[in-house]
């Protein structure tokens, strides 16, 4: 067995949590179970991953195994990267039968003929989506399998979720090769980046809890009625407090929110300030970049108004975010109501 | 005045608390009287209520001994149809209304800005997924939002119909759902129920509209692998529309026969029913001797 491939599996099964080696190794599939019985789990990590080379020396694995054994770990662990949406066109209206086998000979192919140096390698999942690992290459050095981009497809949907790696070089050729095999026409990034993927696919696919207003016999939900716990304590907000409510769950829904960690704005506006002070010379834009973080942004935006430290309704700049699919925004000035959200292609 | 001399020196508090003392007990017995007038008060009340209920009882019996003499059967009073029936029967009429939308499957009902729309989708008596559409009126009809799979032609078909015929393009939008919904419905059956018969995976897509895999057929004792492979052409019908079942190289001819047989089986019954006969008819070849 290659070095490289011992000391890729080595360092693959030390990022894995201790607790998980096990499945994942069984998932994996590679060894026996007979050969994981001979393994000590408990003992230090260090100890397991080499173990677990020896036991893939006397399977004589090779960099295609190890490559699986790498996208069974991003898929159970994807929020270790930082995702970005694209979103491809197509001008006919046929109908699409996607041929997942044909799918992965058209991207193979694509990749093979542009660069010698690729490692590609497919895993499909049970919800249609297709991980596709890759590790980039020269061509004149092998590739490099620490440094890979990931991509997810689910069939026929025009979005592609996309964690690449260092090398932004490569990222056209792989667009190409999604178009083609995909039978779109073109592929553009969209503003929307986050490090859960799930939340990604939930904000485009509309997974998220939009509140409908059907007569479809829905269950009622009893909604928790505070406590009164002293009646000497009156509430004369209580009409406002509701009012907040209600706004809230109108724009929000009721379900949880998707995952993001920020929302950035870059304001190309005009400082508007009194027209005696003058403060600048020249009537140019006033750049300025607003960046909201956190470890849950949206939620902590639907808990504003009701812990009293904003207005209900919020922004719509801030609350169109799943609808619109975008976390990146460049606000200009418009003649209007509030600044338009124009999209630079 | 020496008299209150005395009392201002020693006996001020003591004459205070005199006072109190007299005033503490007028005071609870105001209360006791105020308590014997309130229970009689009530007590005098609830006689007026009884005599009421009595009257009403003995009028309700002179009525039915009445009714009985004279005409057959009970005379509903309408004035005894409480305003609690009426409620009752208002919701479970509601009910019907509702229950009715749901076996239609599409419903709809009138927001602030335009309307919202349910597509409930079924297969074969099997209720499925429901999905909703938000319409705004003004200016135009367009789709505010939805919950509409992202693999559903929905842009398409609103493009053809959804200005200028509202029903068309519901009735063409519920068409690809129930069979979106059928087709995924089979192949999760197939999935779930014969998985023992599949070789391999069961290589499929979101819309379900192309499904590729191995079987085992056997015949005369012996399992032959097929392989299959159903191409839905018609995006608003949940049977295939190409078929096509290859069996290994070299097949005896009887094998053949059956890969024809299999194929016009799967143009024309669900998958999963397909299936199920297959186990049915194995069943009985074994059974013969």
């Amino acid at each position: 067995m290659d070095e490289t491939v011992a000391e890729y599996i080595r360092r693959t099964v030390l990022k894995i949590p201790r607790d998980e080696i096990k499945t994942m190794l069984q998932k994996w599939g590679f060894l026996s179970e007979a050969q994981l019985q001979t393994i000590n789990f408990h003992q230090l990590k260090d100890n397991i991953s080499q173990d677990v080379v020896q036991l893939c020396e006397e399977n004589s694995a090779d960099i295609k195994q190890a490559a699986v054994l790498d996208i069974i770990y991003n898929y159970i662990y994807p929020n270790k990267r930082v995702w970005s949406v694209y979103q491809m066109n197509k001008t006919g209206e046929e109908t699409d039968f996607f041929d997942l086998t044909d799918f992965k000979k058209k991207i193979k192919r694509r990749l093979r003929s542009a660069l010698k140096n690729v490692t590609v390698t497919f895993r499909e999942y049970e919800d249609n989506a297709v991980w596709i690992r890759i590790a980039w290459g020269t061509p004149y050095t092998k590739p490099n399998q620490y440094k890979t981009s990931y991509v997810v497809y689910h069939s026929q949907t025009p979005y592609v979720f996309i964690s690449a790696s260092v090398l932004k070089s490569n990222l056209p050729l792989l667009c190409q090769a999604l178009v083609v095999a995909s039978n779109y026409h073109d592929i553009r990034e969209m503003e929307l980046r986050s490090h859960s993927l799930n939340s990604l696919k939930d904000i485009v696919f509309k997974r998220y809890s939009q509140n409908f207003q059907t007569y479809y016999p829905k269950p009622l939900q009893e909604r928790d009625i505070a406590p009164e716990t002293d009646l000497r304590i009156i509430q004369e907000n209580k009409n406002e407090k509701e009012r907040i409510e209600r706004v809230n769950r109108e724009i929000f829904g009721d379900g949880p929110q998707p995952k993001l960690e920020f929302a950035q704005y870059k304001l190309e506006t005009m400082f508007k300030s009194d027209p005696k002070m003058d403060v600048l010379d020249k009537k140019e834009p006033f750049r300025c970049l607003v960046k909201f973080s956190s470890p849950h942004l949206l939620e902590s935006l639907k808990s504003l108004a009701p812990a009293g430290m904003a207005d209900a309704p919020l922004s719509p700049l801030l609350t169109c975010i799943p609808q619109k699919a975008r976390n990146y925004f460049k606000i200009r000035e418009k003649k209007g109501l509030f600044p338009g959200s124009f999209v630079s292609p | 005045m020496e008299e209150g001399k005395a009392y201002s020196l020693n006996g001020v508090f003591a004459h205070l608390e005199m006072l109190e003392a007299r005033a503490h007990e007028a005071a609870v017995k105001q209360e006791e009287t105020e308590q014997q007038e309130e229970k009689l008060a009530r007590l005098k009340a609830r006689v007026q209520e009884l005599r009421l209920q009595r009257d009403e009882l003995r009028a309700k019996v002179e009525r039915q001994e009445k009714g009985q003499l004279g005409k057959r059967g009970v005379m509903s009073d309408p004035a005894q149809r409480s305003a609690q029936a009426v409620l009752e029967w208002k919701i479970k009429s509601i009910k019907a209304t509702l229950q009715v939308f749901y076996l239609t499957g599409i419903s709809g009902k009138l927001t602030k800005r335009g309307v919202c729309f349910c597509i409930s989708t079924a297969y074969e008596g099997t209720y499925l997924d429901s999905y909703c559409l938000d319409l705004l009126i003004k200016p135009e009809v367009r789709i505010h939002r939805h919950s509409v799979p992202v693999f559903i032609p929905l842009e398409q078909i609103a493009k053809k119909y959804l200005q200028t015929d509202i029903r068309r393009f519901l009735s063409v939008l519920s068409d690809h759902l129930n069979a979106y919904a059928g087709r995924r419905y089979q192949a999760d059956q197939l999935q779930e129920h014969f998985s023992d018969q599949i070789e391999g995976t069961l290589q499929r897509n979101s819309l379900c509209n192309l499904l590729v895999f191995n079987y085992n057929v056997s015949s005369k004792s012996k399992t032959f692998p097929f392989k299959v492979r159903l191409l839905y052409g018609d995006l608003c019908c949940s049977l295939p529309t190409e078929v096509v079942v290859s069996c290994p190289p070299d097949p005896p001819a009887s094998l053949a026969e059956t890969a024809a047989a299999h194929s016009d089986l799967f143009r024309r019954t669900a998958l999963h029913k397909a299936f199920r006969s297959f186990s049915s008819a194995d069943e009985s070849v074994d059974g013969a001797p």
